[in-house]
């Protein structure tokens, strides 16, 4: 049996990760954490918010994963997310402005406001904020 | 014969006209790297995703037979057994300006062939871009009902718009009972070339599975049902996403063509006017030397 698995990540708008040969992936499931490793049955699994780990070589790559589906085969995970980010590469400063704003738009009561939108983008931030935290400890 | 003012008058206009259309052709030749890269990192999703469907082919195919009720709501978009026959759809894709050459026109007739060829039955329209919104309004068929437009999103198409109108053409799809959707737009092929595509997008065509190779079944966490809840609706926005950006890249690069054959003429114009210019000219300098001469003569004899 094959050591390791292909790994890709793509969003609608980009492909992130291509074919990546993984020792094991950690998917964030709606569930709860999934760990797969070579090897693994055929299974669909949707995806909550939350952070998507996998190991090459050892080391530890990190991305904040914002809901969609994957679909896990015996030789590799496809991962289609609604949204990711590269944990490194998330600003907790910028996050937290975009919470403000969000909360700034909800409290302001007028009749125009997406408070969906608002509250998504809330949501959103968060996770991404809670993976960085969770990336860095 | 033309005086000689009027045809410089004449060529300062094509040369200004000239002008403008360099323009265009460098604005749309700036824009179309940007709508390429996004269409090239939009391709990966949308076909992992076909993909995926088609190792699921199984479980699609084994789906309960549709009934009445949420049971069979995504059975409908792959297999769609209870679809009126006398109601489809159709998504048309035009730009929103023309100056593009054949761009608009050869899409607009293919949708008049599909509309004329199925005016028995009843068509929901979905438009997007002027051209074709302006020119399918003015159909005026009983038949033909225009139930979702979108204008002025090129050349700044993004997922938004993709996820705005698949879900206009799937509630429109169950709700209606549609029994397919056929949507028709311009393909990216090269810079040089467009190519008119037409295809059912609904229901979902499936392909031959590609990935799996055993034959174990999938397992669906948290249900299958669950599953393809949410899969559809990617599915359907993956692809509308994929053709919106097709259709601006494909519009950019025509405009592109269409302004520099364009400007091209406008010079040849320009200069074939020129030789004309110099003709004159010469002819009335000709004129006056002979002009002259005979006065010289005149006075000589």
């Amino acid at each position: 049996m094959a050591k390791t698995l292909y790994l890709n990540l793509v969003t609608p708008q980009k492909q992130l990760l291509d074919s990546v040969a993984v020792e094991s992936v950690v998917l964030p499931a709606a569930a709860g954490e999934l760990g797969v490793l070579p090897g693994h049955l055929p299974m669909i699994v949707q995806l909550g918010y939350g952070s998507l780990r996998y190991k090459v070589n050892g080391k530890e790559e990190e991305f904040a994963v914002l809901g969609g589906l994957a679909e896990i085969l015996r030789e590799g995970v496809n991962v289609f997310a609604e949204g990711a980010d590269l944990a490194d590469e998330i600003d907790e400063e910028a996050e937290k402005q975009k919470i403000k704003r969000a909360k700034e738009s909800l409290s302001r009561k007028d009749a125009d406001i997406d408070f969906e939108l608002a509250e998504l983008e809330i949501k959103q931030a968060i996770a991404r904020m809670k993976v960085k935290k969770h990336h860095l400890g | 014969m033309q005086s000689l003012r009027d045809i410089r008058q004449n060529i300062k206009a094509i040369r200004s006209t000239q002008q403008i259309m360099q323009t265009m052709k460098m604005i749309s030749s700036a824009r179309i790297r940007k709508a390429q890269q996004a269409m090239d990192n939009a391709r990966p999703f949308a076909k992992k995703m076909l993909e995926m469907v088609s190792d699921l082919k199984q479980e699609v195919l084994a789906f309960p037979a549709p009934q009445e009720g949420e049971e069979t709501w995504a059975g409908r978009f792959f297999v769609n057994k209870t679809g009126n026959p006398g109601k489809i759809g159709l998504i048309v894709i035009t730009a929103d300006k023309g100056l593009t050459g054949s761009f608009n026109a050869v899409i607009l007739r293919a949708a008049v062939a599909f509309l004329k060829e199925h005016q028995d039955q009843e068509i929901s329209v979905f438009c997007i871009g002027k051209k074709g919104r302006d020119f399918i309004s003015r159909l005026r068929h009983k038949n033909i009902h225009i139930v979702y437009e979108s204008v002025g999103i090129f050349p700044k198409v993004t997922y938004a718009h993709a996820e705005l109108l698949g879900e206009a053409v799937m509630k429109e799809f169950f709700e209606k009972k549609l029994s397919s959707v056929t949507l028709i737009y311009n393909d990216f092929k090269s810079m040089g070339s467009q190519r008119l595509a037409q295809y059912e997008v609904l229901p979902f065509t499936l392909q031959s599975q590609t990935q799996k190779k055993d034959e174990t079944e999938f397992l669906f966490e948290p249900g299958v049902k669950e599953i393809f809840r949410i899969l559809v609706p990617r599915l359907m926005k993956a692809d509308m996403y994929r053709v919106l950006l097709e259709s601006q890249a494909a519009n950019l690069a025509a405009t592109m063509n269409a302004m520099d054959a364009a400007s091209k003429n406008a010079g040849e114009l320009a200069d074939a006017l020129g030789v004309t210019l110099n003709k004159v000219r010469q002819a009335g300098i000709t004129n006056e030397i002979l002009d002259i001469v005979n006065g010289a003569e005149a006075l000589n004899s």
